[in-house]
């Protein structure tokens, strides 16, 4: 009973009537962003983020966290209709879900994700209530060491999970440890790559960066692609799938469920990765993998359920560790530090009501989406209508006017436009803009914890391995920077036996190929 | 025309948004208005910055005397936060400003006394370039041991005989030099782990990473109430009414009299009736039984003395700190 009460106290901080109205607002804006192609809810968070500075923490996280789950409901919506898929986390959803609609079965598709959507997102949201305070348990034994092997092993899971180019994935987490390291050293107080700049004495904030590189980047970025026509998306009808097609999709949502709560936890994991694993799995353990990219409901239904369930779960490293996951949970540990609110493992115990109130206001809504996915969906596929030239000067503005009010200053606009074309740049040159945030947000935590914990260590490093979270983490560090090379020896070592008895397996090849992308 | 209601609701809502934000940021607009003839003052908003994020305890007792003090003088006197290089970003601005009394800064006194002993010259604030209206409170340093640390007094740490961890609130903070000084004299070994602030300074003595931190009393008070670390000293010079039954530094033998002083500052040159005005009305703030009570729930010490006596009493705790540091080689920052 002690262990529910405080999830209990959290429904009662929901069903307060300013929550659920941001609730509400909250999955509303991210099912819009979602079905508009181009702003993603990262970039939309970034935006948002000042405006949530009046109101209580609690209020203010239930509305970003509702942005990013929703805008993985609305992501499909454009996939299943247009072929354009709304978020990065949908992209797979194209190849069967647009052939579905083109069979004239794009209510079924819709109604497919939506569900699996709502039990992805649900699950990850039961699995959070009882693994976080599991983890929240050893809250004290989390020191400067334990947050230091921590550390060191986000970054390296950003650097070798992250899609994209692995070089330009190491270039930009480079530039964003550099990033980390203006401003005044906290140990000896020497200044750093301030030029002089009484402004740049504390270092560069977080929010800035992100507001530009996430918000005003991508808002640039979009004005330089040719809006296309929208075209007259097909008629959407009988968007609840029948009790055959449920239940031939539900080991697919079953499956996406899990592993995209697994995904979700891992740093550099997330939505985007989870719908892909996904889809790969879903298509390995087909019996007819040729059905795939031709309308098949497993190909719609994990991994809309698995982006759903990863988006949920990257809230328990956030929330517990106070180690941001993916981009938009390092918006998230953004939005908390201008609560004055420190993510880690005291939350759960120091603010439950903070921390209950978010996971519980997910239940709420994961329902209202699931409404608005259903019956409403006919609404919100006419956003595509409003144009990118009226949209773009719009947020633009809300962006700089957002800048200058968290801190009152004109130099944090600077900041915003500088980062604006920095992320303009990067999109344009194929740089992802995650591991620049990620390594930012992380290599300040890693070099103050390090530092700290070779001064209580007396200058021993091997002061690590003597306590036992942090030995623990240490061996996942060299286990996960081993696997690689590991994989490749084992895959080399098959391959020359394959090739020596001259049977050159083609499709398993393939097979091993997915595996490793994912 | 057919979908124009969606666009106008797009339309409605952002720019709502953009109001919310325009709103959010009118307090500092308003405060520019600024009058040359004193007898008039004030003559609008009177803006009071604060040099620390909203939430921490300067950016509170800036709010508490700003709702006293738009009573009292008849004005509305917003609170904007320029959090920045300890403050000092936001005391440099004001004190930039027209010296009409329409601009105030929340000064606290570590800026003056401690911070130029951590960093370089152009960094730090000259307490000459600024008017003192009034001093407000006295916020007092508690030095905490863990459980694990089994101390329970002072004596203990002294007579361990062994190389102690300790905590700081960071480089250039009082804790930091409370601390230093006081092992010096104690001829106690300690290896100094700065922290960003005081809660994860906390953290860590509760987990026993380090095994002392000296903390403002405002934060420690809910884990000494509960017993979860324990209070060996306090840095003011006579004990704490909030915490009678701990033992002074002074009283223990050592010679570190250092706790957090705040105090409400304008620009150099504020004539005198505006700066008479202010006192006033602040001094009136003083008496209400809010702000008594506000000073009360967060262990603040009310030291609520005239301009002149806090320029005095700053500048000789800054001379005593210079030669402490001097006297025992201690080096705050990497750049003195």
């Amino acid at each position: 009973m002690d262990f529910l009460n405080p999830v209990i106290n959290g429904f009662s901080v929901v069903l307060e009537p300013m929550n659920l109205l941001y609730c509400l607002i909250g999955v509303v804006i991210g099912m819009l962003i979602g079905v508009l192609p181009g702003l993603g809810p990262a970039a939309t968070i970034a935006i948002l983020l000042p405006l949530t500075y009046g109101v209580e923490p609690v209020t203010a996280i239930i509305m970003l966290a509702g942005i990013f789950y929703g805008a993985q409901y609305g992501g499909t919506i454009t996939s299943v209709l247009l072929r354009l898929p709304g978020e990065a986390s949908s992209v797979v959803t194209v190849f069967d879900g647009y052939q579905m609609a083109r069979q004239g079965k794009a209510g079924t598709a819709l109604g497919l994700a939506a569900i699996g959507s709502f039990i992805g997102g649900t699950a990850a949201i039961i699995g959070l209530t009882f693994l976080a305070p599991l983890v929240a348990g050893f809250a004290l034994d989390f020191g400067p060491p334990e947050y230091s092997a921590l550390a060191m092993l986000g970054i390296l899971l950003v650097a070798t999970i992250s899609g994209g180019s692995k070089a330009k994935a190491l270039i930009a987490a480079s530039v964003g440890l550099l990033l980390a390291t203006v401003g005044r050293d906290i140990f000896t107080g020497e200044s750093r790559f301030t030029f002089g700049s009484i402004q740049l004495a504390d270092g560069i904030d977080f929010v800035p960066i992100a507001m530009g590189i996430f918000g005003l980047g991508e808002i640039l970025y979009n004005l330089e692609e040719r809006h296309r026509a929208a075209k007259a998306p097909s008629k959407v009808s009988n968007v609840w799938p029948s009790k055959g097609e449920l239940k031939h999709a539900s080991g697919a949502i079953g499956r996406g469920s899990v592993l995209g709560f697994f995904l979700g936890i891992l740093p550099g994991g997330g939505a985007t990765i989870a719908s892909m694993a996904s889809y790969a799995m879903e298509k390995k353990r087909a019996k007819q993998p040729e059905r795939f990219g031709k309308g098949a409901p497993e190909g719609v239904a994990g991994p809309e359920t698995a982006n759903n369930a990863a988006a949920t779960s990257s809230f328990i490293p956030l929330l517990t560790l106070g180690i941001p996951a993916n981009a938009t949970m390092a918006l998230m540990f953004g939005a908390l530090l201008i609560q004055g609110v420190t993510p880690g493992p005291q939350l759960v115990e120091q603010e439950p009501e903070l921390f209950w109130g978010v996971v519980n206001s997910m239940y709420i809504g994961n329902i209202l989406l699931l409404i608005m996915s259903l019956p409403l969906v006919g609404i919100f596929v006419r956003i595509l209508r409003v144009r990118a030239a009226i949209l773009a000067p719009i947020t633009a503005l809300i962006t700089l006017l957002g800048a200058y009010t968290i801190n009152n200053s004109m130099f944090d606009v600077t900041l915003v436009v500088v980062f604006g074309v920095v992320g303009y740049l990067m999109k344009k040159f194929g740089f992802e803009p995650g591991p620049l945030v990620l390594a930012f947000v992380l290599g300040e935590l890693l070099e103050s914890s390090l530092r700290r914990s070779l001064l209580v260590f007396d200058g021993d490093p091997t002061g690590f391995f003597t306590r036992p979270i942090s030995a623990t983490l240490l061996a996942v560090f060299v286990l996960v920077a081993v696997m690689p090379g590991i994989r490749s020896l084992i895959a080399k070592r098959k391959r020359t036996t394959a090739a020596s008895a001259l049977a050159g397996d083609g499709t398993n090849n393939g097979a091993n190929n997915i595996k490793e992308k994912v | 025309m057919k979908h124009f209601p969606t666009r106008r609701a797009i339309l409605g809502t952002a720019s709502a948004f953009t109001l919310l934000a325009l709103t959010a940021c009118g307090g500092n607009v308003g405060g520019g208005a600024a009058a040359g003839n004193s007898s008039k003052f004030p003559s609008g908003p009177v803006t009071l910055t604060v040099g620390q994020a909203a939430g921490g305890s300067t950016d509170l007792i800036a709010r508490a005397l700003a709702e006293g003090a738009t009573k009292t003088l008849g004005s509305p006197m917003p609170v904007v936060n320029k959090p920045g290089a300890n403050g000092a970003l936001a005391t440099k601005e004001v004190a930039g400003k027209t010296a009409d009394g329409q601009e105030l800064v929340l000064l606290t006194a570590s800026l003056i006394t401690i911070t130029p002993l951590a960093v370089s010259a152009d960094e730090a604030v000259n307490i000459d370039d600024l008017d003192i209206i009034a001093g407000l409170s006295q916020d007092d340093y508690v030095l905490v041991a863990s459980q694990q640390s089994g101390f329970k007094s002072f004596k203990d740490v002294t007579s361990a005989g062994r190389n102690v961890t300790f905590g700081t609130t960071g480089v250039g903070t009082g804790s930091q030099l409370a601390q230093t000084v006081l092992f010096k004299q104690a001829s106690v070994k300690g290896t100094d782990v700065p922290f960003d602030s005081g809660k994860p300074a906390l953290t860590a003595v509760l987990g026993n990473q380090v095994e002392l931190a000296t903390i403002q009393l405002g934060e420690a008070m809910a884990q000494i109430e509960a017993g979860k670390v324990s209070p060996l000293l306090v840095f003011s010079e006579e004990r704490n009414s909030f915490l009678p039954d701990v033992p002074s530094a002074k009283e223990a033998g050592y010679d570190v009299p250092v706790a957090q002083y705040r105090a409400v500052a304008a620009p150099k040159g504020t004539p005198q009736e505006v700066k008479d005005k202010l006192l006033a009305s602040f001094q009136d703030t003083f008496k209400t039984d809010a702000y008594k009570e506000f000073n009360k729930k967060n262990l603040l010490t009310p030291k609520e003395l005239s301009g002149e006596e806090v320029v005095t009493e700053w500048k000789g705790y800054a001379e005593k700190y210079k030669e402490l540091v001097e006297k025992y080689d201690i080096s705050l920052g990497g750049n003195k």
